[in-house]
């Protein structure tokens, strides 16, 4: 099963007004290892053309990716007000 | 004088308890969830072992929402082709329950309510940012420049402990402190359930797997557990191993562990329904932070309480045990000389006391073994070679265990003197 | 004079925990877990909007069962001065004929009221009714489907989002207006408030403090009568992907096709 047909499953309220992380790209522009593209298991961090390319809107908020980058680009706080994922099993 | 004696972050196991024992004692107690509804933020395993709740509910287990309770225990080695399983069924475990599995959704919607019918004040769907200090004190927590006050304040804030951090009570996490946990919640009848892993009703399987066939070099374990009508499977990454990999995906592992060809006919037909992630404590007691200060404790996952020896994985207990452990803290230290880092220090007595710091001293330095290239990649090839040559009938001439053994030593490249000297290692140390 | 604003809310199941029963087409809401109704968010943070401005005194209403208390509550705390809920078992199986009666019978006895802000619909039967009912039995003016709107001496002028385009309207208090969803961006509750919000409590009313006799209400009172359920076939999309360099030969591969028609000229 692929890592979008089970992320489709989730049921997310999207913060529009609040990215909970933040990346700097001029580190991950210089990025020998992109280990985050590994790490993140909603698929957050991808490669694109060779460039890092994130997305907050998918994120299950497990917190791996700021201990994943060892440079320092991750910037991670908790979501605010109830939004982001919404697990019915947990 | 504080709006409340104490305040608790977070609405886990941890925190739920530690709001209930609080209440229990009369004292003014808040509970801030960033989830709403509470739970929804929240993931286990799940298998809530031991009999902790009822330090807070007596009556947990007639009235908690669980799926199932342990009857069978598995423990199995997966290498590409083969399974070699321990599984361990006992009538014993219907008389005293070990274990539940548990959906922490539902679990935690539930302590949260428990919580609130005890007199908690329960606020869910805002997140606290960090704690507020005078000096060196900490006299309540600050959520959008609000400054809510408190006696105590009691971080059980779970894997991801940003708060903590935030505040600068403890390091952020490094590699060796947090393994990637990944699971998938598959539907499939309760009668096919029973049918597939031998059990009645509410009767429940709980199986923890070596993942020795990954490609690469990856070392992660492996869970199974049934729930009623659905089916927790998952894989606990190692972090630092991944890193040194740096080609495999930690979403594909989960696929490869379900795609194994012991544990796909397990699962066939079942409709995938979740998928969620978080970050599991696997450090050990060397990932364990200052857990009291003026004014603070810090409980459960947050706090890097977990157990894993590699036969069985646990965290909830240790979780429900600490968070009532530092509720009688709190209620010791007001009813005594007031609340101070002298008197919270009390905390880490109760746990040296109870098993949740026991259990981590006593297992001091195992994670070298879980997450040990014997374990991960040599055993699982050598226990395969053994079995094929014990019940492979190929047509050759039959040869002793011993000789068996020793081939299937010498093909993984282990000298039997190292194997003797690790698995003694491993032996004294589990 | 103190502005009087009311909000209209409904507790509604998680649109995206909802599924249809493939047999009967009814709601599967079992796994189903209960939000505030999401254009009723953005209504609320209109009337903030307007409150910010120029100072307002704003009541959120609910008919519902007592589990709406939380969302009530949480209106508060972002903003809202107090709440009501309109319980009775009377009120039971009320389609949106009772609901606005009901609802317009619950503002008339909060008083004076100046402008009544509610979602464009619900997400679980997205009628649109019980805004213009309520209009109408305030006999106050309308204006639905809004994207913005404010106060100015007396009136309302509020964008009008329409099929056609945008239309700006500019109708006297008392009035209604029902704001469209995602039009604003509501405002968090903080801990402060939320403390404040438990602490003030809400305000329950039962058929007999508004003043409704309750064979006026519920199941036998309302029109609406079921009759079937069908399904909505789901329409199999032919994803393409077009690269940037493509798009002309792409538009004429729709043209060609007649799925778009060349304007004039």
């Amino acid at each position: 099963m692929k890592i979008e047909d089970r992320l489709s499953l989730l049921n997310y309220k999207i913060d529009k007004s609040y990215a909970h992380i933040t990346v700097k790209p001029d580190i991950c522009e210089t990025c020998p290892d992109h280990f985050c593209t590994f790490a993140c298991p909603a698929k957050c961090y991808t490669l694109i053309d060779a460039k890092l390319n994130f997305k907050y809107e998918d994120c299950v908020e497990c917190g791996t990716c700021v201990v994943a980058c060892a440079h320092g680009s991750v910037s991670w706080t908790n979501s605010k007000g109830a939004h982001g994922v919404k697990y019915k099993y947990g | 004088m504080s709006e409340f004696d104490a305040i608790v972050v977070g609405g886990g196991p941890a925190g739920t308890s530690a709001a209930m024992r609080l209440a229990a004692n009369k004292l003014n107690v808040l509970l801030v969830e960033k989830a709403d509804p509470p739970g929804s933020k929240n993931v286990s395993g799940g298998v809530l072992w031991g009999n902790s709740l009822s330090g807070v509910m007596p009556d947990w287990e007639k009235t908690a929402p669980l799926e199932r309770y342990v009857k069978s225990k598995g423990i199995g080695f997966l290498t590409k082709d083969s399974s070699i399983d321990i599984n361990f069924r006992s009538t014993k475990f219907n008389e005293t329950k070990t274990g539940y599995t548990v959906l922490r959704t539902k679990l935690d919607q539930f302590l949260n309510k428990k919580a609130k019918d005890a007199g908690v004040t329960v606020v869910t769907g805002v997140t606290v940012d960090r704690l507020a200090f005078e000096g060196k004190k900490v006299v309540g927590v600050e959520q959008d420049g609000d400054i809510i006050t408190s006696d105590a304040v009691i971080l059980a804030e779970g894997a991801n402990p940003r708060v903590a951090i935030d505040s600068g009570i403890r390091p952020p996490l490094k590699d060796e402190d947090v393994a990637i946990g990944v699971k998938e919640v598959i539907k499939l009848p309760e009668k096919t359930i029973n049918d597939r892993f031998n059990l009645r009703e509410k009767e429940g399987f709980a199986g923890e797997y070596v993942l020795g066939f990954l490609d690469g070099g990856v070392e992660a374990g492996g869970f199974l557990y049934t729930n009623k009508d659905s089916i927790s499977l998952g894989v606990v990454i190692s972090m630092k191993h991944l890193r040194e990999n740096n080609k495999t995906y930690s979403y594909d592992i989960v696929e490869q562990f379900k795609n194994h060809p012991s544990i796909a006919p397990l699962l066939e037909d079942g409709k995938v329904d979740e998928y969620s992630a978080r970050m599991v404590q696997e450090g050990g007691l060397a990932s364990i932070p200052k857990l009291y200060g003026n004014g603070y404790m810090i409980a459960g996952d947050a706090a890097g309480f977990s157990f894993s020896n590699g036969l069985i994985l646990q965290g909830m207990n240790y979780a429900i045990a600490s968070g009532i452990a530092a509720a009688d803290t709190v209620v010791e230290a007001k009813a005594g000389s007031g609340i101070s880092e002298q008197s919270l220090s009390r905390y880490e007595e109760k746990l040296m006391n109870s098993f949740v710091l026991r259990d981590m001293h006593t297992f001091k330095g195992i994670g070298d073994i879980t997450w040990g290239s014997l374990i991960h990649q040599k055993m699982p090839g050598v226990l395969e070679k053994v079995m094929l040559g014990l019940f492979m009938e190929d047509g050759e001439p039959k040869k002793h265990v011993n000789q068996i053994v020793k081939e299937a030593l010498k093909s993984s490249g282990l000298k039997s003197s190292k194997l003797l000297l690790e698995g003694y290692r491993m032996y004294k140390r589990m | 004079m103190t502005l009087e604003l009311v909000v209209l809310i409904k507790v509604v199941p998680d649109g995206k925990e909802v599924f249809v029963d493939p047999v009967n087409f009814t709601l599967n809401r079992s796994m189903a877990t209960n939000v505030l109704n999401p254009a009723d968010e953005n209504a609320l943070e209109a009337a903030l909007k307007i409150k910010d401005e120029h100072g307002a005194r704003i009541t959120v209403m609910t008919m519902a069962p007592p589990f709406a208390e939380p969302f009530l509550l949480e209106c508060m705390s972002r903003g809202a001065d107090q709440a009501v809920l309109i319980s009775d078992r009377a009120v039971a199986g009320s389609d949106t004929y009772p609901t606005s009666l009901t609802v317009a019978a619950a503002i008339k006895h909060l008083g004076k009221v100046d402008i009544v802000f509610a979602g464009e619909k619900t997400s679980d039967s997205s009628t649109g009714h019980v805004g213009p009912g309520v209009a109408e039995f305030l006999e106050a003016e309308l204006a639905t489907y809004s994207r913005s709107c404010r106060y100015e001496d007396g009136f309302v002028i509020a964008e009008r989002e329409l099929e056609e385009g945008v239309e700006v309207v500019k109708i006297p208090t008392p009035a209604v207006v029902t704001v469209i969803t995602d039009s604003n961006n509501p405002r968090r509750a903080t801990l402060r408030k939320k403390l404040n919000a438990q602490k003030k409590g809400i305000i329950v009313w039962s058929l007999q403090d508004v003043g409704l006799p309750s064979d006026w209400v519920g199941l036998r009172s309302s029109p609406t009568v079921v009759k079937k359920m069908l399904p909505f076939p789901a329409i199999e999309r032919k994803g393409k992907v077009i690269a940037l360099d493509m798009i002309d030969d792409f538009v004429k591969e729709l043209v060609d096709s007649g799925i778009i028609k060349r304007g004039g000229n």
